[in-house]
């Protein structure tokens, strides 16, 4: 089971989770070379700041570090954040327009109103 | 949100989004398989790349290539919620206003999407979303529905077809014991064969001998032309001249010549229009669409009528050509379902649990508590050769075209993102 932390780091205007009201920790294997080659394309402070909201920062850098490759402690926290928590229910923030966007079963719904649209 | 606009986002809600709500627990049957061409698209990505398959329904591309991060994203809940359960990452958007950040993307599928996009401004704004998330050097691959099938072509472009949960199956084939009929289905389906529009090459002869072996009164496929709602909107080069667009054109024109010094709000207006609008696509059940399919269809029965064998020669009354036009067009398994013949063929007849195809021409397939063949037509605008390739060539400047190709009855094109230099 992948995180959804994962996917504040995509959504637009950094977005990040406001709240989660359930949370959900799995075990999943890890793979340096993976989590690695994710890092670069995540917005790193997107995700620092949503792991933050969610009490998850446990020790994940505001910056990333460098050489993150080879330090194996770095790419533990990281994996854990991004790969084995997830939010089953909370919601989403747009820190724009406040807009907040459910996230249920799992699942965020990001759809829009046919006002907003 | 313009007249035009609004009327698409309906006739989509009606006719894409809730049939697939209604469709989604079917959509899991082992039935429905990746193509192997996207498989191989996924698998030629780095690993650690990260791809997202927009339109991903139940998921079915998601668990390819387990080196790289994939995301799926839907509109149609039930079928999200499935991809969930299986472990994928997924949201609920729309394909017009993707959640995600610019080049944030090694990767992008979108199979069998666009096509359910009821105008071509909407179709171009997907395909540019898509390609606002894709990184420069990130390539997208889109399949849509072509229009022109093996051995056949679809006589328009923008259609209505309806779910069957149990499409026909070649090597369970049943008689139907009804000569009559299966003539006057023979005769009408010869008429929707274009041979001379046999000019598309199929990449796959196990389908060629799927269809020879399928005969037309076996299947339930039927669909009903339409006209897209981008000609509707054009009312300069609107060519049909059918009773139905006759009666369009007076009352949008009528409509319009209200607005322009009455007090009707641009809301009463538009809503009146649009009300209009949805009964002519949605209503498949009333006059206006049978009469448009007995229109194009006798038409071309007539003009090929040297063309039909003779031992079709008994069924020449009227009324039943038009009634087995109404109720069985063609024979040809739709492009989604290409894939269920090869593994029905592998797995061999009498495949346990398979239901009967059903009596020919029953329109309420509500046996057994599945949804009615009437209440489940999905809108469908099928491309024809070339046009997805045009349409990204001359609207998506972000895009460039890498190569395009035929993949069982569906249009492909793979294309790169690259850097717009604006001067």
């Amino acid at each position: 089971m992948f995180c959804i932390l994962r996917v504040y780091a995509f959504f637009s205007s950094g977005l990040c989770g406001s709240q989660a009201t359930e949370v959900r920790v799995s075990e999943v294997e890890f793979n340096p070379n993976f989590v690695s080659r994710m890092i670069p394309t995540l917005d790193w402070s997107a995700l620092v700041q949503a792991a933050d909201g969610l009490g998850l920062l446990q020790g994940l850098p505001a910056e990333l570090v460098t050489d993150y490759e080879k330090n194996e402690d770095f790419l533990r926290k990281v994996h854990r954040v991004l790969l084995e928590v997830e939010v089953l229910e909370g919601c989403l923030q747009c820190p724009e327009s406040g807009r907040e966007f459910p996230i249920s079963r799992g699942v965020p719904n990001m759809l829009l109103n046919e006002d907003e649209a | 949100m313009t007249v035009m606009e609004e009327a698409a986002t309906r006739l989509e809600r009606e006719h894409v989004h809730s049939v697939y709500e209604k469709i989604a627990p079917y959509f899991n049957d082992s039935r429905y398989k990746a193509w192997p061409k996207v498989r191989q698209f996924l698998l030629e990505h780095e690993p650690g790349s990260i791809i997202a398959d927009v339109g991903c329904g139940n998921g079915k591309y998601l668990h390819i290539n387990g080196s790289v991060f994939k995301l799926g994203c839907d509109v149609c809940r039930p079928l999200v919620d499935s991809a969930w359960s299986q472990g994928h990452e997924v949201q609920l958007c729309d394909s017009l206003r993707l959640p995600y950040r610019d080049s944030c993307f090694d990767g992008v599928l979108s199979i069998a999407v666009i096509h359910h996009l009821s105008t071509k401004e909407r179709r171009i704004r997907a395909i540019k979303e898509m390609a606002r998330t894709l990184r420069v050097g990130g390539r997208i691959m889109i399949y849509v529905w072509a229009m022109e099938q093996t051995r056949r072509k679809f006589q328009k472009q923008d259609i209505f077809v309806p779910w069957n949960p149990n499409p026909p199956s070649p090597t369970l084939g049943r008689e139907q014991p009804t000569p009559r009929r299966r003539g006057a289905v023979q005769s009408m389906s010869e008429c929707l064969y274009s041979d001379k529009n046999r000019k598309v090459k199929s990449t796959s002869s196990m389908l060629e001998k799927e269809e020879m072996t399928c005969s037309p009164h076996q299947s339930h496929r039927l669909w009903f032309f339409s006209r897209s709602l981008d000609s509707v909107f054009d009312f300069g080069s609107l060519t049909i001249s059918r009773s139905t667009s006759r009666e369009l054109i007076s009352t949008v024109s009528s409509r319009l010549g209200e607005a322009e010094g009455g007090k009707v709000g641009r809301r009463g207006r538009g809503a009146g229009l649009i009300e209009q609008l949805s009964s002519l696509f949605s209503g498949f059940s009333r006059n206006n669409s049978e009469e448009d399919v007995f229109d194009s269809v006798t038409d071309l029965a007539r003009s090929q009528r040297d063309h039909v064998n003779d031992n079709h020669s008994n069924s020449t009354e009227k009324t039943s050509v038009s009634t087995a036009l109404v109720q069985e067009c063609g024979s040809v398994a739709l492009p989604d379902l290409v894939s269920s013949y090869q593994k029905e063929r592998t797995e061999g007849p009498g495949r346990p649990g398979e239901k009967d195809a059903g009596p020919p021409g029953d329109l309420k397939q509500d046996s057994e508590g599945e949804p009615a063949a009437a209440s489940c037509l999905r809108y469908y605008h099928v491309f024809r050769e070339g046009e997805l390739v045009e349409l990204i060539e001359s609207h998506v400047e972000e895009l460039h075209v890498l190569y395009s190709y035929f993949d069982h009855a569906n249009w492909c094109v793979v294309a790169e993102k690259v850097q717009v230099w604006n001067i």
